[in-house]
């Protein structure tokens, strides 16, 4: 090959993937940058912008409504990250140690995340309903008390995060039984010849080799948790009182039910620092694990 | 390590923990669906019913009080037109990315899917607005082919890895230029991956919330916005929610169980081989 056709060849692979690159750059860079200068303006009431330095991000941090929200998005974060990840890992040996993955059971594992969370939300409401749901009507029926479930402020939080577990942690499961079926089986017969038992092994052999799979279906999951809307907006939209009002939901409601723009963008640019923060903290973290 | 040595007892106690997990992963979308075939005075009665008289009232309700088909139609619009627009931009990124090992602009279009939709949805509604395109399909369609495009660049890019690149090699020595190879040579063999790639940009633009909520208007809307009004409205409706929840959620299910066996690699973005 001369080098005048390596030349020509490179220019195609450009032109390839050129479309694909101006439309992220016309739809995502450009409007990104749009909002970093919105975030520096104040808009009068006939929308004109004057130059506002850092004055909404001073407001920020003097609004009460940011820090709960920051409270809220963490909180949320925390305790579903911990419910699937642990239930995603307990499915996963389940599924391992029976036979091999039937098609059907595949189908029911993947439905509930294919379902769109607009619908988990949905459906959820009815189930949870505090005087008519099935969902009290169970813990009664178990002489266990009645729970106000999402219009509670102390319970929503944790409700809104059994919802999403319930529809990621077989995400979570697939995920970690990929991982699981990768691992040499000689590492176990070794240990097995050892006379080790299976929590033992559980907990020094399989769960090590399995953590760069686990923070992998951790990173995956920390960029749709931390911006958290679809159930959320479904359900509460961020209520009772303030109790469920994520960041994301405060920006979309500052944005577009207030119309305060400015300031709604300042509360988007720190959202999008907060989960690049935590992608490139986790993904530090899998290169930590890695073997 | 599927141990034979290990007693039954364990192999039994292992299977009812699965069929528990079962259940509580089935429950829900069966009491959705149960939901919405009971007569509207059962849907509410309290304590639930199991067994009732089963009846598509309820969807004719919805059919009658909501304009529910045209929704339809704008999801199916919206989510096909996103769908072959991700597939037109993707196929030829992701060959490319695969040839030439350049992978910045795979992780560029993969930025747009990690960062929280609100964050564009603001300058869009502000450019949309003025070039008079907020309501149109123009602004759905290309708002959620930023979800459909990193799909199938990432579900593509291992497809089009595993071609050996002899072929590629072959095909350069008998003259064919590089657009030619793609959609003469690596392109029907990627065929099953085209599949997987379009189906699941299919699911999640038609799952989609944020942007048709704030994008579209009332001739526009798509169903997962519209559901939104029918929370809002149907707080003693249960029976015509559930009827929506039930069709809203229907194409997504079936599609994905379609391809369930290759969906879990794709989910991932190719970071665990499944």
């Amino acid at each position: 090959m001369t080098p005048g056709s390596t030349n020509s060849q490179g220019r195609q692979l450009a032109a390839l993937s050129a479309p694909a690159v101006l439309f992220t750059v016309a739809m995502i860079a450009f409007p990104v940058v749009y909002t970093i200068w919105l975030g520096f303006h104040a808009f009068s009431s006939t929308g004109e912008a004057s130059f506002a330095g850092g004055a909404n991000y001073a407001a920020l941090v003097a609004d009460g409504e940011f820090w709960n929200g920051l409270y809220v998005t963490f909180a949320l974060y925390a305790l579903s990250m911990v419910l699937q990840l642990v239930a995603g890992i307990y499915l996963a040996m389940l599924l391992f140690h029976s036979k091999r993955l039937s098609g059907l059971l595949r189908s029911l594992l993947i439905s509930p995340f294919m379902m769109p969370p607009v619908v988990a939300g949905m459906m959820w409401l009815v189930i949870l309903d505090p005087s008519l749901g099935a969902a009290n009507y169970i813990l009664v029926s178990l002489g266990l008390p009645a729970s106000e479930w999402l219009a509670s402020p102390t319970w929503v939080i944790p409700t809104i995060a059994l919802i999403d577990t319930w529809q990621w942690a077989p995400y979570v499961a697939l995920i970690v039984l990929g991982g699981l079926q990768s691992l040499p089986p000689s590492v176990y017969e070794a240990a097995q010849i050892d006379g080790a038992s299976p929590f033992r092994i559980f907990r020094r052999i399989t769960l090590p080799l399995l953590l760069p799979t686990i923070v992998t279906a951790a990173v995956l999951r920390s960029v749709d948790l931390l911006r958290f809307f679809d159930i959320i907006y479904i359900t509460t939209q961020g209520g009772p009182g303030n109790a469920s009002n994520t960041l994301n939901i405060y920006g979309f409601r500052v944005g577009f039910e207030f119309f305060n723009i400015g300031y709604a963008s300042a509360l988007m640019i720190t959202l999008s620092a907060i989960v690049l923060a935590a992608v490139l903290v986790l993904n530090r973290l899998r290169n930590a694990v890695a073997w | 390590m599927n141990d034979h040595s290990s007693p039954r007892w364990v192999h039994w106690l292992n299977t009812l923990q699965l069929t528990v997990a079962g259940i509580l992963i089935l429950a829900p979308t069966v009491w959705m669906v149960l939901s919405s075939f009971k007569p509207s005075f059962e849907v509410t009665a309290y304590p639930p019913t199991l067994f009732f008289q089963p009846t598509f009232e309820n969807y004719v309700t919805l059919w009658q009080t909501t304009p529910f088909l045209s929704y339809a139609v704008n999801s199916f619009v919206v989510t096909i037109g996103s769908t072959l627009l991700g597939l037109a931009f993707g196929i030829p990124a992701a060959f490319a990315v695969s040839w030439s090992r350049i992978t910045w602009p795979a992780v560029l279009t993969l930025a747009a899917r990690m960062a929280p939709g609100t964050l564009f949805l603001l300058p869009w509604y502000i450019m949309f607005r003025e070039v008079g395109l907020i309501g149109s399909y123009t602004a759905l369609i290309l708002s959620h082919a930023v979800i459909t495009m990193p799909i199938v660049i990432w579900v593509l890019l291992p497809f089009f890895d595993n071609i050996p690149r002899s072929v590629f090699e072959a095909a350069q020595m008998d003259g064919c230029s590089v657009t030619r190879i793609l959609w003469r040579i690596a392109l029907p063999l990627v065929g099953s991956g085209v599949a997987v790639a379009s189906i699941l940009a299919f699911v999640f633009s038609w799952n989609f919330f944020l942007f048709s909520l704030i994008l579209s208007n009332s001739d526009t809307k798509t169903l997962i916005a519209a559901a939104f009004n029918f929370v809002g409205e149907g707080s003693t409706q249960w029976g015509s929610l559930m009827a929506a929840a039930t069709l809203i959620a229907l194409p997504p299910l079936a599609l994905a169980i379609l391809v369930q066996r290759w969906l879990v690699a794709g989910l991932t973005l190719g970071a665990v081989k499944g």
